[in-house]
């Protein structure tokens, strides 16, 4: 994932001046920055507020990156010390919850940023699949999921055919190039299913 | 990473991974992509350093409490900001003379002058949120973030 192609794609383009490439960096990375502002338990006016301050600077910085690959690293500092910044403020204020956290461990950011990293290849991934893949997906990882009587009673698709196209579709988002960057990093993280977050 | 995982663990990833962008409000989302407007704008983002309203109002009069003062500093410059009753007065730090734009989120922008020593009033109060982008005839060019009064 260091070397994601997509990623650096992107920020290359963004750093031109289009803005479709731009758009796609926020659609992956916004999850990023919300978690780690709802980590800090910030308030929804203080989300804002944060949120608009790490994109503006991600904006000036976007020719100057050193290494476009880590962005969700550095989307994830910058926000965490934009988010500090919010609450040393509102403590001077004594606004803040008791039980709020006042600082949030390296390790569970490092943990927000391979999620987002996994979470945005994933979700770039299935955008690219047919219009009859997401259909059928969206029926499936869907919470709770839906049965394949429900399945083939909106979609149209016979009973026995869910299974194979099922397949089908889950192989091609496993060989989209997307998927395949990811799948060359070296980092672990965690199955589905399993672990407190998932 | 991906290797070794089933059908069941992508499909489970998958809809993790949707329902992670769906807990994000699209207006969080739309904001993001409006920051956009600000590339290639060779101007300084100023940080907001300071703002009354985060402040403990203990030992000050309910009067002098109830005007809202702002900081946005950045490398080259500071700008004060005191909200009163109907409008917005501030000053470059340090004092020099230059144009201030007002540009609100709707898209609308209106400038003000600065004056010599770097004193300026908005009038009305713009409608937040909005930001403020000071030109000084020194050359610097500060944009200040989103300001919600």
């Amino acid at each position: 994932m260091r070397d994601d192609p997509s990623v650096v794609a992107l920020v290359a383009r963004a750093a031109g001046s289009d803005q479709d490439a731009w758009d796609q960096l926020v659609e992956r990375y916004a999850p990023l920055v919300w978690t780690i502002c709802t980590r800090y338990r910030l308030s929804s006016h203080d989300i804002e507020d944060v949120g608009q301050n790490v994109w503006l600077l991600l904006v000036e910085q976007l020719g100057k990156l050193r290494e476009p690959a880590a962005l969700p690293g550095w989307l994830a500092t910058t926000t965490s010390r934009e988010c500090l910044r919010v609450v040393t403020a509102s403590q001077r204020m004594a606004t803040r919850l008791d039980d709020a956290p006042e600082f949030v461990d390296d390790v569970v950011i490092d943990e927000e940023i391979l999620r987002a990293e996994r979470d945005g290849a994933l979700r770039a991934a299935f955008a690219e699949l047919s219009l009859p893949c997401h259909q059928l997906l969206a029926m499936l990882f869907s919470d709770p999921p839906h049965t394949y009587t429900q399945i083939s009673a909106t979609l149209g698709i016979r009973m026995g055919s869910i299974g194979p196209q099922r397949a089908r579709c889950l192989e091609r988002l496993r060989r989209s190039d997307t998927l395949i960057a990811l799948g060359t990093g070296e980092f672990e993280i965690n199955t589905p299913g399993g672990g407190p977050g998932a | 990473m991906l290797d070794g995982w089933d059908d069941e663990q992508l499909l489970t990833a998958l809809g993790e991974a949707m329902r992670a962008r769906q807990a994000v409000p699209d207006s969080f989302v739309d904001m993001g992509k409006s920051a956009y407007a600000w590339h290639n704008i060779d101007a300084e983002l100023a940080q907001l350093t300071y703002d009354s309203s985060r402040e403990p109002a203990v030992g000050l009069r309910s009067e002098t409490a109830s005007i809202r003062a702002l900081t946005f500093t950045s490398a080259h410059l500071s700008l004060e900001l005191e909200v009163t009753e109907g409008s917005l007065l501030g000053q470059v730090i340090p004092p020099q003379a230059g144009t201030l734009e007002i540009q609100t989120r709707a898209g609308t922008t209106t400038s003000t002058p600065v004056d010599e020593i770097g004193c300026f009033a908005v009038e009305p109060i713009p409608a937040s949120p909005f930001r403020l982008r000071c030109r000084t005839a020194d050359g610097a060019d500060v944009l200040t973030g989103w300001i919600t009064l």
